[in-house]
Formats: structure tokens, sequence, C-alpha cells
């Protein structure tokens, strides 16, 4: 291949480079030209930009290249890399125990043996592993993967160069499954490792899906995970994720989502884990009349890094879009919301909000919301609010003079803050899972 | 018993509590009556162990123990209620949760077993109606969207559960209309046993004619000014409180 046009300043950022020369005659979907040329668009655009710095307005507060100096070798999942045992304790966690279509994933790969595809199946999706679904994709899917706009961010270029993992999912019009669709990031005790996964799923016109995407475990970890969606015209979908990576991993996940028209899309972040996170949801409204409703919540404490930045473009008249993140953040640890609403010329009539709230529970805490809109309309109603603050002592003292220990009421405040971005999941026992990793954050019950 | 003697309070370094003693038996009701800025407010949270307010002076013991050495929740166990004049409102945190979980947590700390959930909605739904409480009321967020009444009821609802030794009610009137004044006040009364005392803080006489109090005491720039029975309600009421430095009444 030609050589970089960009003098790679890390370690790091030429790994990346190095690992991709060294195993794309086999990465999945080798074999066809199509993937092949997609690799090699998107490995030529990361050469270009290479890792993010803040310089890099997008990635202002969050220097992945001063901050990620060596990569880890890529893992390439071996069948003996998760135990019996290891599986079945997973399944003991409250959200893993929900009643779902279970897709557990293996250092990114799909594990047929662990997984109900034939439940799935059955209840009438199209259900592939990424790396089968790259040996000959589809038609529908060359119009999906790697095609949003975001394809130019260099983490999602990283990510299409070197996709080895994730599922491909689709439901055909009208279609609604019975049970939400669980993709559980299982990953076992192995050394550190890079883990890139790439999910597509697309519900056509007046389908709806429930898809929850947990990360849990206690190996370090890079991951790179993207999950692409379109929504048809009159189809849903409510989307979760629970990142509670390994202390000392890094979890950059990205969400690019295009809607039809009339659509809806709810999404909720809930981030505990790794050293440092970004979570990046991109949303574009291609049809009139769709709304969007993404919340989330991190605790962080220590030196944890968690970043959230969400990028809603407006492109169509008359579509509703809502943010809600809250951040809880002790010790060091550090809080980023980036909000970015654009709103294109001629989408009138479209309705955006955004808040970001943040309760420091130490001096050293620090939380930085960078609010941004773009409006190249006339008739819009857009609005955005950031809040930073301490515990209220004043309810404190209420909850205290009732005979609730200073311990617990600080806690049942805390669940409180976060509890109004969790409210908004509609479904009521990941509600509960989601409250109870909160408690599980503050170390207090849960019931 | 509650014992207070020789009270020195300060408040943003300024002296609000200048010398205050004060002596509540078992099983009596006192009224703590006076103008704005006497103190009246200032007793009710240094009672509580509300922070920011600083003792310079003189002691409080509640059943021989010395309150001010304790915090507020460990005060709550010993039997200390305040009703507050001001409740706080808690988005998040439902208020069947938040009863629940300060009943337990008192209960735990009594050396009483927890109280199970049926057991516990049986005696919430058992001590609401009593106080004309909407059981969807008890859904809601602590305090959010209630009307003045709707909170005043939840503040002597919690005091029913939580079986306190020593209430103190802080101008629990204040801002309801007569109805409303009724209705708390009974569940005020209902509450009046020999083990339980009550320190009844109100501007006005109004409160007392629905809850008659053994004693009342008239505050008057930090300290009690004056003392007597249930006369002496009376007497404010045509009198105003000129005579202790404040408006009429």
């Amino acid at each position: 291949m030609e050589l970089p046009v960009k003098q790679f300043q890390t370690r790091a950022e030429q790994a990346f480079l190095d690992a991709f020369t060294a195993a794309e005659p086999t990465l999945p979907g080798a074999g066809n030209k199509w993937v092949a040329a997609l690799r090699r668009q998107a490995i030529d655009t990361y050469a270009l930009l290479g890792l993010p710095h803040r310089r890099v307005e997008a990635w202002k507060y969050t220097d992945l290249r001063s901050q990620l100096t060596d990569a880890y070798p890529f893992a390439r999942a071996r069948s003996a890399g998760l135990s019996e045992a290891e599986f079945a304790n997973a399944l003991t966690d409250r959200a893993a125990a929900l009643a779902a279509y279970r897709l557990v994933l293996v250092e990114g790969e799909l594990r047929s043996d662990l997984s109900d595809i034939a439940g799935l199946q059955a209840a009438g999706a199209e259900i592939h592993s990424l790396g089968d679904a790259l040996q000959k994709p589809a038609p529908w899917l060359k119009e999906v993967l790697g095609q949003a706009r975001a394809s130019s961010d260099a983490i999602v270029a990283l990510n299409t160069a070197l996709m080895t993992g994730g599922v491909v999912l689709r439901l055909a019009k009208g279609q609604t499954l019975d049970r939400p669709v669980h993709l559980i990031h299982l990953d076992g005790e192995g050394e550190p490792a890079g883990i890139v996964t790439r999910n597509v799923v697309v519900v056509e016109a007046g389908a709806s899906l429930m898809l929850w995407e947990s990360y849990a475990g206690d190996r370090v970890l890079q991951r790179n995970a993207v999950t692409e969606i379109v929504i048809g015209d009159k189809g849903a979908i409510d989307h979760i994720k629970l990142q509670r990576e390994a202390a000392g991993s890094l979890h950059l996940g990205t969400w690019l989502v295009r809607l039809g028209a009339d659509a809806r899309y709810g999404a909720f972040q809930l981030s505990t884990g790794a050293a440092l996170s970004r979570n990046q949801i991109n949303a574009a409204f291609e049809g009139e009349g769709s709304s969007l409703n993404v919340s989330g919540a991190l605790l962080m404490r220590d030196r944890q890094h968690c970043d959230t930045t969400l990028l809603i473009e407006h492109k169509v008249p008359r579509c509703t879009s809502r943010e809600l993140f809250k951040a809880v953040l002790d010790n060091e640890a550090r809080g980023v919301f980036q909000g970015k609403i654009i709103v294109s010329p001629g989408a009138q009539k479209t309705d955006g909000k955004q808040m970001a709230q943040a309760l420091l529970l130490s001096e050293s805490a620090e939380f930085d919301s960078k609010p941004e809109l773009e409006i190249f309309a006339d008739d819009v109603v857009c609005g955005h609010g950031s809040t930073s603050g301490q515990i209220d002592e004043d309810l404190l003292f209420y909850l205290e003079a009732r005979g609730i220990p200073e311990v617990e009421a600080r806690a049942l405040l805390i669940q409180a803050f976060v509890g109004e971005a969790i409210e908004l999941v509609e479904h009521e026992g990941m509600r509960d899972a989601l409250g109870a990793a909160s408690a599980a954050w503050l170390g207090v019950a849960y019931d | 018993m509650l014992k207070i003697n020789n009270l020195h309070v300060n408040v943003d370094g300024r002296e609000i509590l200048k010398g205050l003693d004060l002596t509540l038996p078992a099983g009596e009701v006192h009224a703590i009556m006076g103008p704005n800025g006497s103190g009246k407010s200032t007793l009710a949270y240094v009672l509580a162990g509300k922070g920011g307010y600083e003792v310079t002076a003189g002691s409080v013991t509640w059943k021989d123990q010395d309150l001010l050495a304790m915090g507020p929740s460990a005060r709550a166990v010993a039997g200390v209620f305040l009703a507050f004049q001001y409740p706080m409102e808690i988005p998040g945190v439902a208020t069947m949760t938040f009863l629940r979980t300060a009943v337990n947590a008192v209960r735990k700390a009594r050396g009483q077993a927890e109280l199970s959930t049926p057991d516990f909605l049986r005696l919430v739904r058992e001590k609401a109606k009593g106080l004309k409480i909407d059981p969807a009321m008890l859904k809601r967020p602590l305090n959010m969207g209630f009307s003045g009444g709707e909170k005043k009821r939840n503040e002597i609802l919690q005091m029913a559960l939580l079986e306190p030794s020593l209430c103190v009610l802080d101008e629990t009137d204040s801002g309801l209309d007569i109805d409303a004044v009724r209705i708390v006040a009974e569940g005020v009364n209902a509450l009046r046993s020999k083990e339980r005392s009550m320190l009844v803080i109100t501007h006005y006489q109004r409160l007392l004619d629905y809850i008659v109090p053994d004693r009342v005491h008239v505050l008057s720039d930090g300290r009690v000014a004056r003392s007597g029975g249930p006369e002496l309600a009376l007497e404010l009421e045509q009198s105003g409180y000129a005579e202790f430095g404040g408006e009429a009444a």
C-alpha cells in the first residue's frame, strides 16, 4: 500500500496501520472486492487523520493520541476463549438474565453455541455474524455498512479497516420481535487485547426492535465498537448500552443512526467502567415527522475519563430530538459532554433540546460541557442547558433528619439524580438492571 | 424530658439564640410563639442537627442524652422528629421508597426488625388514610407537585411512621387554609401520648385552637421572654408581639 501522508507521532498510531497491513489478507471479507476496497479507503482515511487529538474540535477534551500510547495486539477469537462457568456466571448479572434473544460475542466473535440464533431466526429476524456477512455482502448491507457521513471520523475509519467481529441483523417490513436482542460481550481472562466489532442493524418500514449491548468483564481491552443503524419509515428502535469494562480499558463506542419518516429512536447508555471511554452517537433525520430520545448516565471515579459526544442532524422538517445526560464524578474523574445539533436549511419545525447535568462529589472532579447549535432554518425550537453542582446539603439534611444515615442519604440522592435519566427507559426490567448497576457503583443495596 | 440550658447559637457569625432555657417534660405539648426573627426556626433546626448552626454555649439533652453531640440521623433514631416548615422536594426519589428507607433505617438502628414490604404497605395505608392522603400521592417523587397542605400532611405521616418521642413542629400551619390546619392538627392530636413530647412552633395562635398546649413560651430576641398556660396564646392574639419587640400578630 502507499505510504501514509501523515507523519505518525505515537507507537500506537503506527501500530494500527501496521496491524492492518499485516492482517489485511486474512480479515473477514478479504476475498470480496467491495469489502477490500471499503477497508482500503478506511485505512487511507485513518492514515490521513491519525488518532484524534485535542486540536481536533470534536476531540477537544479527549486527547486520544496522547492517552493511547501503545496499541494492544488484536484478539482473534479462539473457540476456547470462554469457559462454561464464566458464561454461566455472566448470566447471573441482572441485565444479562433478562428475557432476550442473547447473542454472545467472545472477543467480538459471535458464538453460535452460546447464542440464541435459531430462536431469533424463528422469530423472523435475519442474523449473521459480521464475518459471514462480509464473505458475500448482501446488496442491502452495502447500502448501510460504512456509508454514514461519520465514516470520516478516524475512530470509525479504523473500525471499518479492522472490523473482525459483530453481528448483522435485519428485521423485514412490519416485523416486531417478542423479546429484545441482547448483544453480550464476554472476553474471558486473557492478555490485554484490541477488539474491533461492527454491528449493522436494519429495521425496515414499520418494524421495531429493542437492542441491548453490554460490555463487562475483567480483561483489559482496547475496544472499538461501532453499531450502524437504519430505521425505516414508521420503524422504531430502543437501544441500550451498559458499559462496565475492566479498569484500565479503553472503550470507544460509536452508534451511527439514520431515521426514515415517522420513525422513532430511543437510546440510553450507562457507563461505569474503563479508564478512558468515548461514546459517540451520530443520528441523522432523513424522513419527516420522526423523533429521537437519547439519554444516559456516567458514573466515574478515581482518574476515569468518560466522554459522550452527540451529533444530531435535522436534515428534514418536523423532527424532534431530546437528549438528557447525567454525570456523577468522584475523586479526579472527568466527564465530558458534547452535544451538537445541526438544523439544515429547510428543516423547519425542528424541535431539539438537550440537557447535561453533572454532580461533582469531589473538588478535583471535572465536568466539561460543550453544546453547539448550528441552525440554518428559521422556524425551529432548539435549546440546550448544562448544570454542574454538588449534593444539595438541605436535601441531605432532610433525609438524615428522617433517620437515614449520611452515607445512605448521599447514595439515595445520587441514585435520584441518575434516576431521572434512567426513568426514560421504557423496559421495566432493563430500568431495574440500570438502577442496580448504579447502586452497585455506589456500593449500596438495590431492591 | 427535653432540657435546654443557656443555649447560645450563631448563624453566619450572628448570634440568634442568646441563652435560651426550656424544659419540656415527657408527654407534654408546649407551644413556642414569638415574632419573626425571635429564633423560633433556629431552635427547631438546632434540635434536629442542621449544619451551619454553631452552638457557642449551653446544652441540650433529651432523655439525658447529649443531643448536640449527635448527628441528625442519630437524633432521629433517638426519637427526635422535625416537621419542616418547608419540606424538601426531591425529584427521582419516590415518596414510598423514601418512607420505607427511613422507617427501616430507624427500626434497624433501634434494634427492631425491618418491616417486610407488605407489612410496610399496610402500615402506610392505614396511617395515610387518617390523614386523608391519596395513595396515588405516595407514588410521586417526594413532595414534587404536592400542594402546601399535602406536604404538611406528608410530614405528619412521616411523624406517625417513625414513632418519635420528641416532635418539633416548625410552623406546620403556615400557608394552610383552615380545613388543612384541621386535618394536620387532628393527625398531630392522634399522636399525643404520655410518652411523647411535642414542641409546637407557631407564629399564630390559630393552630393552638386545635392543638391545645400544656404550656406556651414566648420567644423574643433569642430567649424565652415569658411562659404561661394556654391562655397566654389567647392574650397574644389580642395584644400582639409589640411588647416582645415584634409587630402585631
